[in-house]
């Protein structure tokens, strides 16, 4: 059955699933991804999304799976990276380099090919090691770009509420939050330093009082904050900000200096 | 359980995710130590979800089994930039589980057993340790209208293509493209993802 051309679009969430039906619409769709952005991103999300509903299916393995497979990695050899990015930038993978290097060691001496051997490992090394901090660098960045575009959308959301409350030790903090979305956006205002050895913390405690999840820690320049977003917020939940020793600490020590139902 | 295992400074999955890219880099060089992290790591979510789709326990173990040496064979070929660690592994899993499932003689074959179908949705929650991040995907998809939490559960869980889902619902194609998409968008701000 042939799909229509507007069609496409929509069906980001069906192939971040694995469910369009044959090889052919999946072809056609990835062609269709590689010219649409918007569709590209929301693959992205949709499938870590997945991974989510994915890992909450977890189950112990059989106890003889493990064996098995680390049998088999012994014996596998591995596959050089073959994608677009890696045909540019990689150096050749260093299965190829081997063979050359016991050649070169006939002529170098043993001593000498071990030396080049281990310089070639370091490089290759190095290389990966680079590569691996590069991709993570990009990731941040598009991170960050969705986040603040994420902050955006909380904040020009149809049910966005804005909630501003005075701290018990001084300043303000601004709520924004959207309910549909399942966010917040944090931003404080004329807040007293923390004090030496002090941090701000901010925290989600669930609608029992029994789920307390750490948002991270605030920043804040001359008692203000930029904007932070905190995500998965589900109703019933109370976004409070405490006083805790620097570098935070995993429950909350001491009355929240501020307490918000988001 | 979970109450006395420090959730701080990471957010939610963020430190699990830079550890796993580097245990996956250190696999792409052939470190077979690390490939015994990540194994412990994402044996259990691997080998869940497979049981999830394929539903028979000894298919299962197989096709883990091909998916965690594949996991070996092309790590080289894992992008950061592209999703994290987490989501290479899952994805390769879900789609080798999807694999195994439509093929013709396994598809007649589950049809008989068939009779579980659909999984209610709850079971997930009930056949996993309740971890906080089980829980919210719980009340995540408790969120969701019960025709998208049909439509997804089908197509992710049950390994069933949408065309598929699409006749055992008796909803038109459309109708299950835009319910999935939109399950997905709900769940996704829900979960707080952030990509």
């Amino acid at each position: 059955m042939a799909l229509l051309r507007n069609d496409l679009h929509t069906l980001t969430g069906v192939y971040a699933l694995d469910a369009l039906d044959t090889a052919a619409e999946v072809a056609r769709f990835e062609r269709h991804m590689h010219r649409c952005q918007s569709c590209t991103s929301e693959v992205r999300g949709f499938r870590e999304t997945a991974t989510r509903l994915g890992m909450a299916a977890a189950q112990p393995p059989p106890p003889t799976l493990r064996a098995a497979v680390m049998a088999d990695v012994a014996r596998t050899r591995q596959l050089p990276a073959v994608d677009e990015r890696a045909r540019h930038a990689r150096p050749a993978p260093r299965l190829t380099l081997l063979p050359r290097l016991a050649t070169a060691g006939a002529a170098l001496g043993v001593a000498a090919a071990i030396a080049l051997a281990v310089v070639l490992v370091n490089t290759q090394n190095q290389l990966s090691q680079t590569q691996q901090q590069l991709g993570q660098a990009r990731r941040h960045l598009i991170q960050a770009e969705t986040q603040l575009a994420a902050i955006t959308a909380v904040r020009t959301a149809a049910d966005a509420i804005l909630v501003t409350k005075a701290t018990s030790i001084g300043g303000t903090v601004t709520v924004v939050k959207s309910a549909s979305r399942h966010q917040l956006v944090v931003t404080a205002s004329s807040l007293p330093p923390p004090g030496a050895g002090k941090v701000y913390q901010l925290w989600l405690i669930g609608a029992h009082g029994n789920k307390i999840r750490s948002e991270g820690l605030l920043a804040t320049h001359h008692g203000h904050s930029g904007p932070v977003l905190i995500s998965g917020v589900l109703s019933g939940d109370i976004f409070g900000i405490t006083l805790e020793p620097s570098g935070g600490t995993v429950q909350p020590t001491v009355t929240p200096i501020v307490g918000i139902p988001a | 359980m979970r109450a006395s295992e420090p959730e701080l400074p990471r957010p939610e999955g963020g430190g699990d995710n830079q550890y796993l890219d580097g245990l996956l880099a250190r696999v792409a060089r052939g470190d077979q130590a690390a490939f015994e992290a990540v194994y412990d790591n994402l044996a259990g979510p691997v080998y869940g979800l497979i049981l999830r789709v394929v539903r028979d326990p000894a298919q299962s173990e197989e096709v883990s089994q091909e998916v965690l040496l594949e996991i070996w064979r092309t790590a080289a070929r894992f992008d950061a930039a592209k999703g994290t660690a987490a989501t290479w592994v899952m994805t390769i899993a879900h789609r080798r589980a999807v694999d195994r499932v439509r093929s013709a003689a396994a598809a007649a074959a589950r049809e008989q057993r068939s009779a579980e179908i659909p999984v209610p949705h709850d079971e997930v929650a009930a056949t996993v340790e309740a971890t906080l991040d089980a829980e919210r995907v719980r009340r995540c998809l408790e969120g969701l209208t019960e025709a998208q939490r049909e439509s997804i559960t089908l197509a992710y869980y049950g390994g069933y293509s949408y065309r598929q889902v699409s006749g055992r619902l008796n909803v038109a194609l459309s109708t299950i493209k835009t319910r999935i998409r939109g399950g997905l968008i709900r769940m996704r701000d829900c979960l707080g993802v952030s990509w």
